[in-house]
């Protein structure tokens, strides 16, 4: 048996496709779980996130109410620390001393507070944490079998392919859609894929990625792609990567060079590693 | 049509408004439905008994709908123009009482309410009138020429503990009640925006009879007597806003114009305005006379989906399918295994897809006989249906001032000093 739901959520096209096992009212509940995730964490309409924003940018403290938030803002502290510093949803162009190291958040307290006016924005980070949550209610529904997909660039699966073994995926590049970048297998993983290029980086407004270390907008062309547990990481891995510098990009892909990938464009740009780091004519 | 097949219209159309406004959300949202819909029929000759103050076209409709009523009877009607007069006695019992000046039908006595159908600046002084003879006052939109004077009829109608209800039939009609409760429900998500319109393709110009004058005719293009299409047009619409996002707006702009009609009038032929609420949230309305093409409707849009009540449909905001998924799940089917191709977009194009709405029918009963059934039992019981006023009194507020806005140029404040009910 295989059932499919498709829904708008987190800014983009939400799919779930389960096969096989699992409670009828898994792919549903699943769905709920992503739009949970998305009323609490989407800047654009009113939200536990509109709300908190407010009084940052007012350089205002704020006690964290939403569970939802709150596990968040505990999720992205880990990677912010984990990702060199380099995934920063408080990042902001407009000031180049903004970011995530304003921000003093007390997870005993559930309290934020800031030494200069900032404002969150989760991004692509909101969709791994909702397909993370997705998969624990399929997990906890029965489901042994599962591909959700947020967009071209969120994916997660549970369990293995219904044909066995891993989920086979394709990246491709994102300049030219008949070339393939780097085939990738997941079992029970995620896969987050930013590019400073190609359709989804020109879509309508379509935030900038800015460089937390001096507020500047990348525009070098780049694609990334990061492979994880948890779609959380994956995504802020995949996004540390594109606005990482030469060494920090060395220093996050020796983390496992089997599951995180950096590919720029045009040849010219350096060529820091033969497996995991590749160079494309434009 | 029999009386029975009149009876099943009617358990219809009241089944309907019951289903709409089951649950407690609906009867916060629109209380006076359900106490609409809970009026007990009355005997012939214990019914509430209306005086009609206004027989020209939408005072015979009016009475037209009483008479269908099982609570309400017409027994006196007036109108200063004899012509108008005739054309309401032909609709009435010959022993129905008929006058020429209002004062004088309220001076005869045996009346309960009255019924105001008359030109927009004759509302205040005809219900106040009624008010001291002792009168409740069903009075059609808009309520007044000014917002001081909806104000005054307000609190008259408090200080003299009569009902007074403004005539708002959509306020009555299922299939807003319905569309207000699917909102109230999530399923369009957040309400940001509405998009409302009244276009019509009319110069709204009237011939004027032998015996009258233009000005007693053409009333609705003189700035004396009406504010043109905020006050006969925009005034459903705006309070159609103001309930589905359950509030009054925080500021007004616009621009109005006598664009296409120069045949004298003075009231705008176009208006366009936009209305903010609370929290960002924007009620764009448009109204025109040379261009009928998008007609009547009010575009309900939220997060999920948008409601269009007039048309009586809902569309979902359902993303166009993922190709490349689908071929994996075809794949799957035949026991096939091969990478599925991913990246580039992250967006998606607007591509609604549209499900057919909850179409209503026609019957012969409708949300104007129920909204007189429902002022017939606030009448016996000297209880106003309850939240009504308020939302009468609010959208008449907002339709001046977004005329006031247009006049000035200026953006325009909601007003701080309003009767509070």
């Amino acid at each position: 048996m295989a059932d499919v739901v498709r829904f708008a959520s987190m800014g983009t096209r939400v799919e779930l496709h389960r096969f096989g096992a699992g409670d009828d009212d898994a792919l549903t509940a699943a769905q709920r779980a992503i739009e949970a995730v998305d009323d609490a964490l989407t800047i654009h309409r009113p939200s536990a996130t509109t709300a908190l924003n407010e009084r940052l940018m007012a350089g205002q403290g704020a006690a964290i109410d939403d569970a939802l938030l709150f596990e968040a803002l505990v999720t992205i502290e880990e990677l912010h620390a984990s990702t060199l510093g380099l995934f920063d949803p408080a990042a902001d162009r407009r000031f180049a001393s903004a970011g995530w190291s304003a921000i003093a958040f007390d997870r005993n307290s559930a309290r934020i507070e800031v030494s200069m006016p900032v404002a969150l924005d989760f991004g692509g980070f909101g969709k791994g944490f909702a397909l993370d949550r997705a998969c624990a209610v399929l997990r906890e529904k029965g489901v042994v079998s599962a591909c959700l997909s947020a967009g071209e660039s969120s994916i997660a699966v549970v369990g293995e392919h219904p044909l066995g073994g891993g989920w086979p995926f394709a990246i491709a590049h994102p300049l030219r859609p008949d070339e393939i970048l780097v085939e990738i297998e997941l079992t029970d993983e995620s896969v987050s894929i930013s590019s400073t290029v190609g359709a989804g980086a020109n879509a309508p407004e379509r935030a900038a990625m800015i460089r937390p270390t001096d507020a500047s907008i990348v525009s070098a062309p780049r694609c990334t792609v990061a492979v994880d547990r948890l779609g959380a990481h994956a995504e802020a891995m995949s996004t540390a990567l594109l606005v990482a510098d030469e060494d920090q990009a060395e220093r996050l892909l020796n983390g496992d060079r089997t599951r995180r990938f950096l590919f720029d464009f045009p040849r010219g740009a350096a060529i820091l590693d033969q497996s995991a780091r590749m160079s494309f004519n434009d | 049509m029999t009386d029975k097949d009149f009876d099943l219209s009617r358990r219809s159309f009241i089944d309907r408004v019951l289903m709409a406004t089951a649950g407690a959300g609906m009867a916060a949202a629109a209380p006076w439905a359900s106490a609409a819909v809970g009026a007990a029929p009355v005997a012939k000759g214990d019914r509430v008994r209306l005086g009609v103050i206004g027989t020209g076209d939408r005072g015979r409709g009016l009475i037209q709908n009483i008479a269908k009523t099982r609570n309400c009877t017409v027994a006196a009607i007036c109108d200063n123009f004899e012509l108008h007069l005739a054309k309401g006695r032909a609709l009435v019992d010959a022993s129905t009482r008929a006058f020429t000046d209002h004062r004088a039908m309220l001076d005869a006595g045996g009346l309960d309410a009255v019924v105001i159908a008359t030109p927009l600046d004759l509302h205040k002084q005809q219900s106040f009138d009624a008010f001291d003879a002792g009168l409740h006052v069903w009075c059609e939109k808009a309520m007044a020429r000014t917002i001081d004077d909806c104000g005054a009829m307000v609190k008259k109608s408090q200080d003299s503990g009569k009902v007074l209800q403004i005539g708002h039939q959509r306020m009555f009609k299922p299939t807003y009640l319905n569309a207000v409760r699917r909102a109230k429900e999530g399923e369009i998500g957040s309400l940001t925006q509405i998009r409302a319109s009244w276009h019509r393709q009319s110069s709204w110009r009237r011939p004027v009879p032998a015996g009258a004058t233009d000005r007693q005719i053409n009333w609705r293009l003189y700035r004396d007597s009406s504010a043109g299409l905020m006050t006969e047009l925009a005034t459903h619409q705006i309070q159609v806003s103001n309930l589905f996002f359950d509030a009054v707006p925080t500021r007004v702009m616009g621009s109005g114009s006598i664009c296409f009609w120069k045949d004298g009038r003075e009231v705008y032929d176009h208006v366009a305005l936009i209305y903010e609420y609370a929290g960002g949230r924007k009620l764009i309305y448009t109204s025109l006379l040379n261009n009928a093409r998008y007609g009547c409707e009010e575009q309900i849009q939220g997060s999920k989906g948008t409601i269009e009540p007039e048309l009586g449909r809902i569309y979902k905001e359902l993303p166009p399918k993922e190709l490349a998924l689908l071929r994996m799940q075809a794949d799957v089917a035949s026991g096939k295994k091969r990478a599925v191709p991913i990246g580039g977009a992250t967006w998606f194009a607007e591509l609604p897809v549209t499900t057919p709405g909850e179409p209503l029918g026609w019957g012969e009963y409708d949300e104007t006989m129920l909204q007189f059934e429902g002022f017939g039992e606030a009448v016996r019981t000297g209880k106003p249906l309850p939240g009504l006023l308020s939302q009468a009194y609010h959208a008449s507020v907002a339709s001046l001032l977004g005329e006031q806005a247009m006049d000035s140029g200026q953006i325009l404040a909601w007003p701080t000093s309003l009767v509070a009910i």
